[in-house]
């Protein structure tokens, strides 16, 4: 075993939580599963260089982070017509078959010791499905945490030819003094043809530890897109992956951070190519200032059977500070060589020749370097299908650089 | 009418045991002046130019930068006495730029992600309140915090600033369509993806938009075609007649210099002006070549 399992941590704890929410047979098992699996399982891979591992999870304390049932959240859900979008407990009631046949289906519980921690205690999170041929614009979750600890589980599925745009949001609310635990596992369940744009926003306060992973399954001729914003937590973990199983089926995977003082990031964008003529486009865009610290891991799969597959990996860190120290490990994996692919990672500082050009036009050194950072997003930026997410993220942006 | 004093300039790259470049460069611009500088490749006229913005590249040894203002150079401005000579060495980038300083790069840069216009008026109005810092003293701390906040990358500066968005778009196309230049750019991230001969035509916007006392132009005809050739001619004609503007053009052709005739030209040789002439001086080179200048020169040596 490789953390501490809380003491506070039990088969008794898990029912608790299931029963005050009233949840089916079905789910309180696969919640015991998840706890029972917990000790066989080990806490995610890091990204080590000699002589040193990046992400250090293995020192979180979780004994005290983890407080199972005091979770507390507020949070908003707007919905267009047509679309279903209903906090878990609640859609289990009308939508109980179709959850307990996908729940899980795309995120294991059991990948690894936290995924199986969040199933096994998660109290919020939604459920989104978009009907057949239905188009839904601007799903809006605004999620505020208000206890030590948090976990929550979304589950979107996209039925043949509908399309969605989604904006997850999460801050904290009342500040609590000591270290806290958020944990986000989101699954995406596309369905032929569909669309999905899923952006994620997080900004939570700088005493918590963020864990999330987020993983779509890509049916033929359907589209996933991520935009995963990270500036808030003291450390987070972040995996966004997909798999695109059914032919022609795309992907994109948007990444933007931005972290300051000793920020902790460590963050990861996957792709498996499964099928014939899929399509990956995997960007990060990260800032660094201070004592920031950043690790990011791309990989792109192109598995036995993609045959004519594309595939382009670009990640850029931006360091402002000295002190601050990225890593970055792009990699590609072909095991088809019908492959159009390129992998790329740079880390590097604010060019020179630019600030010069923009200062001798006039423009105070310290204003132009905010506007190369700025513009540094833009690639990001313009990715964004629902407008307030891409508002909220340029302020959160500009308000870090003065 | 102002006037830009280079004296006895010597600088060196500024680094451990960095290359002497400058040795000794003498020149006088004055407004509403053309002047054209030319040399062989590494003789040092971009380094010369670069220093005059405050490139930090570049260390000066020995020698001074002068800008001397007078009333006229900033419109209806007072200027009062005691801020009439500036010794740009002293100051910033940001700060010579303000008083009215210059620089057409010879490689623009491309920036991604900010759009001409944002760049263009935050330039323009970053420019005038520098120039008024300089001039009159500090001004509301408070009020400059502020100014600059509720930005965006795509829009620019929400906050109207000095030169608002409506009035700056007007401004812009009309200097636009002096240079013939397509509407299209003004949302276009600055200088990225423009062709060669766009990113110089570009400068020349630039210049046109910011209004320079004295404009430095480090080979802004290489690559132009033509027709280009003659609109960006036309641009710097119009920022002497119009704008009173002193112009000092490197280049290595004679070709511009029918467009944009020289009232002096210099001649430069490891890193020092070594021969002034006028506009003649210019075909004379054509014809003979810099080893005669080098001959003249060494031989009077
Ligand atoms: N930052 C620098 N570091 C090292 N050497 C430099 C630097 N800048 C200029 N030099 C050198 O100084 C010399 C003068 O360069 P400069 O660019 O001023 O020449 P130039 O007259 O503009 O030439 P060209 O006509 O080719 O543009 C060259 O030998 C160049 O390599
Ligand atoms: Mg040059």
């Amino acid at each position: 075993m490789s953390a501490q399992l809380p003491a506070n941590l039990s088969a008794e704890t898990v029912r608790e939580i299931s029963d005050a929410r009233d949840e089916p047979e079905w789910l309180l098992e696969a919640r015991l599963e998840a706890l029972e699996a917990l000790d066989e399982l080990e806490l995610p891979d890091v990204i080590q260089t000699p002589g040193r591992r990046w992400t250090n999870l293995e020192a979180l304390d979780f004994e005290s982070l983890v407080d199972p049932l005091n979770q507390a959240d507020e949070t908003t859900r707007e919905s267009p017509e047509g679309v279903v979008v209903l906090p878990f407990t609640e859609a289990l009631s009308e939508y109980g078959d179709l959850i307990e046949e996908r729940f899980g289906s795309v995120v294991d519980p059991e990948s690894n010791y936290l995924t199986a921690l969040s199933a096994a205690l998660f109290t919020t999170g939604t459920f989104i499905y978009v009907p057949e041929g239905v188009d839904a614009e601007d799903v809006k979750i605004r999620a505020e945490m208000n206890s030590r600890s948090l976990f929550s589980h979304t589950l979107v599925v996209t039925e043949e030819s509908s399309s969605v745009t989604i904006l997850e949001a999460i801050e904290s609310g009342d500040s609590v003094d000591d270290a806290r635990y958020f944990s986000n596992l989101v699954e995406i369940d596309a369905g032929e043809n569909s669309y999905v744009q899923y952006g994620s926003l997080q900004n939570l306060d700088e005493e918590t530890y963020t864990y999330s992973l987020k993983r779509a399954d890509a049916d033929t001729y359907s589209t996933v897109n991520w935009i995963e914003g990270n500036l808030g937590s003291r450390l987070t973990r972040s995996d966004v992956e997909t798999e695109l199983n059914g032919e022609a089926s795309e992907t994109k995977i948007v990444g933007a951070f931005f972290g300051h003082d000793d920020q902790h990031l460590d963050v990861n964008a996957r792709v498996w190519h499964k099928a014939e003529n899929t399509t990956a486009d995997l960007v990060t865009r990260g800032v660094l200032d201070d004592e920031a610290r950043s690790v990011y891991e791309g990989v792109q799969d192109v598995g036995r059977d993609a045959w004519s597959t594309n595939s382009y990996q670009r990640e850029n860190t931006l360091m402002l500070s000295d002190q601050s120290e990225a890593d970055a490990s792009p990699k590609l994996i072909i095991n088809n060589h019908d492959t159009e692919a390129s992998h790329a990672a740079s880390v590097g500082q604010v060019d020179a020749e630019d600030l010069f050009y923009m200062v001798s036009r006039s423009i105070p050194e310290e204003q132009a370097r905010n506007m190369l950072v700025e513009g540094f997003f833009v690639p990001v930026l313009e990715e964004i299908a629902v407008d307030e997410f891409r508002d909220d993220l340029e302020e959160l942006i500009a308000a870090r650089l003065r | 009418m102002a006037t830009l004093e280079i004296k006895n300039l010597h600088a060196r790259v500024a680094e451990e045991d960095g290359e002497q470049i400058l040795r000794g460069v003498d020149l006088e611009v004055k407004s509403g002046e053309i002047h054209a500088l030319m040399g062989p490749n590494g003789s040092g006229k971009s380094t010369t130019s670069k220093i005059i913005a405050g490139h930090p590249a570049y260390e000066v040894t020995d020698g001074e930068i002068l800008l001397h203002l007078e009333d006229d150079d900033f419109g209806d401005l007072e200027i009062p006495d005691d801020v009439r000579t500036w010794n740009l060495l002293e100051l910033e980038p940001n700060e010579r730029a303000a008083l009215g300083i210059f620089l057409g790069f010879q490689y623009p840069a491309e920036i991604e992600g900010v759009t001409m216009t944002n760049f263009l008026r935050t330039a323009l109005n970053a420019k005038i309140d520098e120039r008024e810092e300089l001039l009159f003293g500090e001004d509301d701390e408070e009020e400059e915090e502020e100014a600059g906040y509720d930005t965006s990358p795509m829009e620019g500066n929400v906050d109207d600033g000095e030169v608002g968005v409506a009035e700056f778009q007007k401004l812009l196309k009309e200097k636009m369509e002096l240079l013939d230049m397509d509407e299209k750019f003004m949302q276009r991230y600055l200088n990225a993806g423009f062709s060669g001969g766009e990113k110089k035509q570009n400068e020349v916007l630039q210049a046109a938009i910011l209004e320079p006392s004295i404009a430095v132009l480090d080979e802004i005809d290489s690559g132009l075609d033509i027709d280009r050739l003659q609109d960006v001619s036309k641009g710097i004609n119009a920022l002497r007649d119009e704008q009173g503007t002193g112009i000092l053009q490197i280049t290595h052709y004679q070709r511009i210099l029918e467009y944009v005739e020289p009232d002096h030209v210099h001649i430069m040789l490891d890193g020092k002006v070594v021969k002034s002439g006028d506009a003649s001086l210019a075909s004379e080179l054509e014809d003979k070549g810099y080893d005669w200048v080098r001959e003249e020169v060494y031989e009077a040596a």
